[in-house]
């Protein structure tokens, strides 16, 4: 088998260039995206039958929530790659995508707090999904200041990869905590594409705009602090100063 | 892929492996203690003692819902269809508290058998809907049965 574009990877000279030419593209469709989905999900979407107006959190929690649930498998597969072919990039994204995860997580439990005190009656309770998620925002805490604690870089960059493939396991846990046990969350909405019927395509379209908006946001801040993170790490190599110097 | 870097790879999946069936079985013990709530089939089965402070979910018995008209004192019956628990509670009701809700209710049982509630917290299923289409499942008899409505799921 051919590895050279996997070999390609491992060059951040290489990354920062192409990722140059997507931000435009990316930041674009986002925009496109993020236009719809709040038009159509703030002021098109009907009421719901029992929430009224409540419901429509619905279109900025489950986004961020369901992106939060992506950061520890993105920083395992990156966490994997560093630790078997010791690329250097994969670290870098491990290292960013920590505090953008601590991010969306926070907005996650925010989102999903100002809609439970409206809708349970509580900001808060200890079941078993706000909890496992309440977890997850403290492993990616965990992550960020287990980076800065170690001295060693490299074994820094070691351990923050195994406990970013150790907290792939809190995921899991998050998606089915509502299946597995009684919790005060609901279960997952399967949405269907019947117009007669709850959960119809009037619910989930405009769903799916921000969906894709609040994924975008997240590539492109991904991709912003990698690339930050890039120049940092490379300052004495000469297409940086290059760069630098040209700007 | 080199050799080195193939048992690489072999550790870390091994270590995985194994930190995944460990926290499964712990997940899977303290199963009975990650519930949120106790159901009514629970608590007729003699699952909790009088004053023990505990969570109780169910849904609100259809008919079952006496307000005080001097007080915001309420009395009404949480069900899984089942078994009945009659709660008592003295304040404010969440938006959502009707008959046929799922709720969950917070505090302990008194020596009658009634529960004393210091707080209701209103459930909400997984459906969501205009109030167009939930007339029109209602006319055919179809609207859909929630996970979440459905105590002791």
């Amino acid at each position: 088998m051919d590895w050279t574009w996997f070999h390609k990877w491992g060059s951040p000279k290489w990354f920062y260039e192409l990722s140059g030419k997507w931000l435009p593209w990316l930041v674009g469709a986002m925009v496109t995206c993020l236009l719809i989905g709040v038009t159509w999900s703030l002021l098109f979407v009907p009421q719901d039958y029992q929430q009224g107006l409540t419901n429509r959190i619905f279109y900025v929690h489950v986004p961020v929530a369901s992106i939060s649930l992506a950061f520890f498998p993105l920083m395992a597969m990156a966490g994997t790659i560093f630790l078997v072919w010791r690329m250097k990039l994969a670290d870098v994204v491990v290292k960013v995508a920590a505090p953008l995860g601590a991010w969306f997580t926070a907005l996650a439990l925010a989102s999903g707090s100002i809609w439970g005190v409206d809708t349970w009656g509580t900001w808060w309770v200890w079941d078993g999904r706000l909890t496992s998620l309440l977890l997850q925002f403290f492993l990616l805490l965990g992550v960020v200041s287990l980076r800065t604690a170690l001295e060693d870089s490299e074994g820094a960059a070691r351990a923050c990869a195994l406990l970013s493939i150790v907290g792939c396991i809190n995921v899991v846990v998050i998606k089915y905590s509502v299946d597995w046990w009684n919790t005060l969350h609901q279960p997952s909405t399967n949405f269907t594409l019947a117009t007669d019927q709850a959960n119809g395509p009037e619910i989930w379209v405009p769903l799916i705009f921000m969906i894709v908006a609040v994924y975008l946001f997240f590539a492109i801040s991904l991709i912003l602090s990698t690339r930050n993170e890039i120049l940092q790490r490379e300052k004495r190599a000469q297409w940086v100063m290059d760069l630098v110097a040209k700007s | 892929m080199k050799v080195h870097r193939r048992k690489r790879l072999g550790v870390i999946l091994f270590v995985a492996a194994g930190l995944s069936v460990a926290v499964g079985l712990t997940l899977y013990a303290l199963s009975q203690n990650i519930d949120l709530f106790y159901t009514p089939t629970q608590v007729a089965q003699g699952e909790v003692n009088a004053g023990q402070r505990i969570r109780i979910g169910g849904m609100v018995r259809e008919g079952s819902v006496q307000s005080a008209a001097d007080s915001l004192a309420v009395r009404f019956v949480a069900t899984d269809y089942a078994n009945d628990v009659p709660i008592y509670h003295e304040g404010i009701l969440p938006d959502l508290f009707r008959e046929g809700q799922g709720i969950v209710v917070e505090g302990s049982l008194d020596n009658a058998g009634v529960f004393q509630a210091s707080r209701v917290l209103a459930k909400h299923d997984e459906n969501y809907m205009s109030p167009e289409v939930k007339a029109a499942l209602d006319a055919a008899g179809t609207a859909p049965e929630s996970a979440a409505t459905r105590p002791g799921t």
